[in-house]
């Protein structure tokens, strides 16, 4: 929570503009991540992330043109956060056999998330990089969404726990 | 084995998949960057995910053991590729229970065979199989889920903790075989009995020399033979009074266990008859061998429910030899085994009958009408008592936290002054 917390007000105050909005959206994310933790909701933790993403975006959208340096960290918390909060809501297991798991599941997590932050800015560095864009590579976008809903609706059709 | 995927994988596709469509949408590559670190996080969480394949070894350290005392199983498992989270539980049935943390969490490594200690405690009396593992893996980022049954059955009997009983129920005749008993008739044995004048045909051996010394005349003793006696253990499995803490059942296996111990061990012949849905008997035997059938056919003992009439006809005759003693554990909650057991004293068997008594199961209503019923039960419970009585069977009433020994007494006391009359 509190790095969802952290994420939101450095989004607002980072931009210098429409704050009470941004406010709005970063407080209207937090809500749903926190009843999903408190109640083990899913769904609700996939709208909190959700909504601190489309924060992002709607600050872009408000925002000046120029590309936004701070996304890749941006990125990579938004996922540090994600992955804390489905861990939050995993089952719980009265003893833990071994204790050194957590630790290393927590190395896990900050390590995924470095690694999704550099990936982040590989992608910022491509889009900046003067590569003229075109028909070939919108339609590599196309694709590329296209497959992450497919995921979505395979993972529908499969039982999911 | 079975695979499923977790809500998060379904819920980091979907961000994934709206950052994209948002980027394409907004012209901006910010959006995408944001998707980026959940694209790669299910690429490389699913790329990598590898079906657990672990096995497992399982034993416990006894095969019999007796109520309230532990047993020690021992599981080995054995991972051909590493499992970062593997949740393990052990499912016990009712009546046993771990002190073993359960569920736990492990990891393992590929080739790694590590031993789990699981201490089992026998809480119940009964014939168990353990040994069903539950085991649940995810992939090391949480997409797939992974659950397995493993079915590694051993057998477990837990025998009734029977109570010590000093003095038992004797029948009122005993057997022609040798045994621990003393009859009241006279014949070969070391057990004293009188002294008679010599008779021809009297061995030398049996001659009383101070006696003979005495009177001037030889003298002879004359003993008792020494003889065993049949009992059975008259178990009525019809029905029962419970709570979360036993029943009747419970107190009746636990009684049968530890008469027939008991007996056996003085040289009785034990035989068993579980009269209920389900008939169980065994013919009345001797020796340790007997014991633990008796003990073993006591753990299969059950209350079924069922309205078909049974009356004491389906009993093979065997299982019912003269002369017996009939030792009933009831509740004498079914119509069922109260009339058998007026027929078995019609048929002019020796029967003494240990009312389990089913009040302290029986939770009293707070209504008037609640009240009513239960003073109106405990009356007709009292007139099938004194029904019993005035055909000359003893009926004692046993409750839990009341020595076996108490009930005993009180059917001895009963047999003192009363005698057998074929009716």
């Amino acid at each position: 929570m509190l790095g969802a917390a952290g994420l939101a007000a450095a989004t607002t105050f980072r931009h210098g503009g429409h704050d009470l909005l941004l406010l709005a959206v970063g407080g209207a994310a937090l809500l749903p991540l926190l009843l999903g933790l408190a109640v083990r909701w899913s769904p609700g933790l996939t709208l909190g992330v959700g909504l601190l993403g489309a924060q992002q975006a709607l600050r872009l959208a408000l925002g000046p043109d120029e590309l936004d340096t701070w996304a890749p960290a941006s990125a990579g918390v938004l996922l540090f956060v994600a992955e804390l909060a489905w861990w939050s809501i995993e089952p719980r297991i009265p003893a833990w056999a071994e204790t050194a798991l957590a630790p290393l599941r927590l190395a896990r997590v900050l390590a995924i998330s470095a690694a999704g932050a550099v990936l982040a800015a590989v992608v910022l560095v491509v889009a900046s990089s003067g590569l003229s864009g075109g028909v070939g590579l919108e339609l590599v976008g196309v694709l590329a969404a296209i497959a992450a809903l497919a995921v979505v609706a395979w993972v529908a059709r499969t039982h999911v726990r | 084995m079975t695979r499923a995927a977790t809500t998060k994988l379904g819920a980091y596709a979907a961000l994934a998949g709206v950052g994209l469509i948002a980027a394409l949408v907004l012209g901006r590559p910010e959006p995408a960057a944001l998707a980026a670190p959940f694209a790669l996080l299910l690429v490389v969480g699913l790329s990598l995910a590898e079906r657990p394949k672990v096995s497992a070894l399982f034993e416990l350290d006894a095969e019999r053991q007796v109520e309230g005392e532990p047993v020690q199983a021992l599981l080995e498992l054995r991972a051909e590729n590493t499992v970062t989270q593997l949740e393990l539980l052990l499912d016990l049935p009712r009546g046993l229970a771990t002190e073993a943390p359960n569920p736990r969490l492990l990891r393992l490594y590929a080739g790694e065979r590590p031993e789990l200690e699981y201490p089992i405690r026998c809480e119940r009396w009964g014939a168990y199989l353990v040994g069903d593992f539950f085991l649940r893996t995810q992939d090391r980022f949480g997409l797939l889920v992974y659950e397995q049954k493993l079915e590694l059955p051993r057998p477990l009997k837990v025998y009734p903790r029977g109570e010590e009983v000093e003095r038992l129920l004797r029948p009122l005749e005993t057997q022609s075989f040798a045994g621990s008993q003393t009859p009241r008739v006279r014949g070969e044995g070391i057990e004293f009995a009188d002294l008679r004048p010599f008779v021809p045909g009297d061995r030398v051996r049996r001659v009383n020399w101070r006696a003979t010394a005495r009177r001037g005349e030889p003298w002879v003793n004359e003993t008792h033979p020494e003889r065993n006696t049949d009992v059975v253990i008259f178990l009525d499995t019809f029905a029962e009074a419970r709570d979360l803490a036993g029943g009747t059942l419970d107190l009746a296996v636990e009684a049968a266990g530890s008469l027939a111990a008991h007996y056996i061990q003085e040289k009785d012949r034990v035989g068993l008859v579980a009269f209920g849905v389900v008939l169980n008997w065994l013919n009345v035997s001797s020796g340790i061998v007997q014991l633990y059938r008796v003990l073993d056919s006591l753990l299969d003992t059950e209350i079924f429910l069922s309205y078909a009439w049974k009356d004491i006809d389906v009993l093979p005759v065997r299982t019912l030899p003269p002369r017996a003693l009939v030792l009933a554990l009831s509740p004498l909650l079914d119509d069922r085994s109260v009339r058998a057991l007026i027929d078995l004293r019609a048929r002019g068997f020796d029967l003494a009958v240990v009312e389990i008594s089913p009040v302290p199961f029986v939770e009293r209503g707070t209504g008037e009408l609640d009240d009513l019923a239960y003073r109106l039960w405990r009356l007709r419970r009292e007139a099938l008592r004194a029904s019993y009585l005035r055909l000359g069977v003893p009926v004692v009433e046993w409750q839990r936290g009341m020595p076996l020994q108490a009930a005993l007494e009180e059917v001895r006391t009963f047999r003192r002054h009363a005698r057998v009359v074929r009716v």
